[in-house]
């Protein structure tokens, strides 16, 4: 079977305080190039991997090596500047603890255009509605006509969640899912991508939480400053990540 | 491009979406509602006949040739559009920067973003072609216009516009997150744009005026000029373009399209990093 996730050669270049340096006319006939390298860094560079599907990756890295960043890529909604990243399939990314919602519709219209937006119909989201709503708990339940603008963090991740949790689409991202909200909807989360990953899909994980990712994940990526160091099993990522990070 | 397209196709699900919601916002804190999009131009309308329609009446209907004897409507069809393009427009430019949650963590081609501001206000202003219908309506059956196959210059007019804006809100809509002062800049452009486009005064008094002739052909290489004849040419089939004007004012659109096209590919990399 063909990878799911087929990384090559995979960099990002980010430009430090850019917008003062900008000029239209080195934008559009030629980047980079003559221009000194200029508070650019690289977050991610020379990164490639491929995942199979059905495969459970936990990402590992400190703060500001380009999990993030790397995520956003297998999602699309980075470009690279070097290198391809190629996704056969959907993903269902929950990348942000606010899962794009705009503050000021209702927590109703957010399910709809949110879950519009990654491609369920209108009509799957009337039928699914109760059971989504219901899936992100009685607080949420009460306030689903009220604008999100006044949603906890907790809600708005519970509210995300369910939605993500309801896509067919055969990846999965996430980028520290489980830290906001309580026990009780961690153990739901707990035992939905338990269901999610039984049913053959793919995970990338990006968490700091040495208990998420050993639980759900079997191979590791580590990450150190942009570069993928290791790639191997979960647990010869995390003994990197703890050699790296004096505990 | 065709790839581009074709992805953007698959995803016009998404940009009905997006419409809807755009729309809803708008409306939800209003009570009047829809109603606004009509009130607003026709209350720019009943300014404009004021001024030229009863202080310089004269000099209006000199000028006017078919549409003399029917000045509010030949006003009310160019105002209609235009407020189609002026705040598809000034919406489109912060299409990304507005919506930067959506866009940083849904993974839909880019485009739907500026594409849609420009399709909710067409369908504002196709929400207005009925109250445009009744007032020609009321015209026809006083004999003063004689509407038939120039009707046809409708969808015409309407094909092109949509093309050009669809261009410019491509463009506009990128290069506003490199350089957010395009936002501000536009508020001017989108004035001088009404001034510089026979949308209250009719094209014959720009081409018989007194101008140097190298600022009649700077004028009618807007494609907005020919965009509003074509409009008005619903009513008065002397104004419909001549065949260089057509030419000028379709190869104008089509060449922003695809120029919009591009730099919104090639800006999209930049775009989505700095959002």
């Amino acid at each position: 079977m063909a990878p799911i996730i087929e990384a090559e050669g995979l960099g990002i270049r980010f430009v430090r305080n850019r917008r003062r340096q900008l000029r239209l006319r080195e934008l559009f006939i030629h980047r980079g190039g003559r221009r000194a390298a200029s508070g650019q860094f690289w977050p991610l560079r020379d990164v490639s991997f491929t995942v199979e599907p059905g495969e459970t990756v936990g990402v590992i890295g400190r703060n500001g090596t380009g999990k993030s960043t790397l995520l956003r890529l297998i999602a699309g909604v980075l470009i690279p500047d070097e290198g391809r990243i190629r996704v056969r399939g959907d993903v269902a990314p929950l990348l942000e603890l606010s899962a794009g919602f705009s503050n000021d519709l209702t927590g109703r219209e957010n399910l709809y255009l949110v879950g519009g937006l990654h491609g369920l119909s209108s009509a799957y989201l009337k039928r699914h509605f109760d059971d989504i709503v219901e899936f992100a708990g009685e607080q949420v339940q009460r306030a689903i006509d009220t604008s999100v603008r006044h949603y906890s963090s907790g809600m708005k991740v519970r509210l995300g969640f369910a939605i993500i949790s309801h896509l067919p689409h055969p990846i999965l991202l996430m980028d520290e899912v489980t830290a906001v909200g309580d026990a009780e909807f961690r153990k739901k989360c707990y035992s939905t991508i338990d269901r999610l990953l039984a049913e053959g899909r793919t995970l990338v994980l990006v968490s700091h939480n040495e208990k998420d990712l050993t639980r759900f994940c079997r191979r590791g990526l580590y990450l150190d400053g942009g570069r993928l160091t290791v790639d191997g099993t979960v647990a010869e990522a995390l003994d990197a990540y703890h050699a790296a990070v004096p505990r | 491009m065709t790839a581009g397209v074709a992805a953007l196709w698959s995803h016009r699900n998404s940009l009905r979406i997006l419409v809807k919601r755009d729309l809803a916002v708008k409306y939800q804190q209003s009570v009047l509602g829809y109603f606004w999009s009509l009130i607003e131009p026709l209350g720019m309308g009943a300014i404009y006949f004021f001024v030229f329609g009863v202080l310089y009446s004269g000099d209006t209907e000199r000028h006017l040739g078919q549409a003399a004897e029917s000045y509010p409507l030949f006003l009310v069809t160019g105002i209609f559009a235009w407020m189609w393009t002026s705040s598809a427009l000034s919406e489109a430019t912060n299409a990304l920067t507005g919506q930067s949650r959506l866009i940083t963590t849904m993974n839909v081609p880019r485009q739907v973003f500026p594409i849609g501001r420009v399709t909710g206000r067409f369908a504002e202003y196709a929400a207005g072609l009925p109250i445009l219908f009744a007032v020609a309506a009321v015209y026809a059956a006083h004999g003063k216009i004689h509407p038939g196959w120039s009707l046809l210059a409708l969808p015409l007019a309407v094909l092109v516009q949509a093309t050009l804006l669809v261009g410019l809100s491509l463009l506009l809509s990128a290069v506003n997150v490199l350089m957010r002062d395009v936002e501000r800049f536009m508020r001017l452009i989108i004035r001088v744009l009404f001034y510089a486009t026979p949308i209250i005064y009719p094209l014959s008094l720009v081409r018989e005026s007194a101008l140097p002739g190298w600022v009649k052909v700077a004028y009618e290489l807007n494609p907005l000029v020919g965009i509003f004849q074509l409009q008005h040419a619903i009513w008065y089939p002397d104004e419909f373009p001549d065949a260089r004007l057509l030419a000028t004012t379709v190869a104008g659109s089509l060449l922003a399209l695809v120029a919009g096209w591009w730099a919104f590919r090639r800006l999209e990399p930049a775009v989505l990093k700095e959002l």
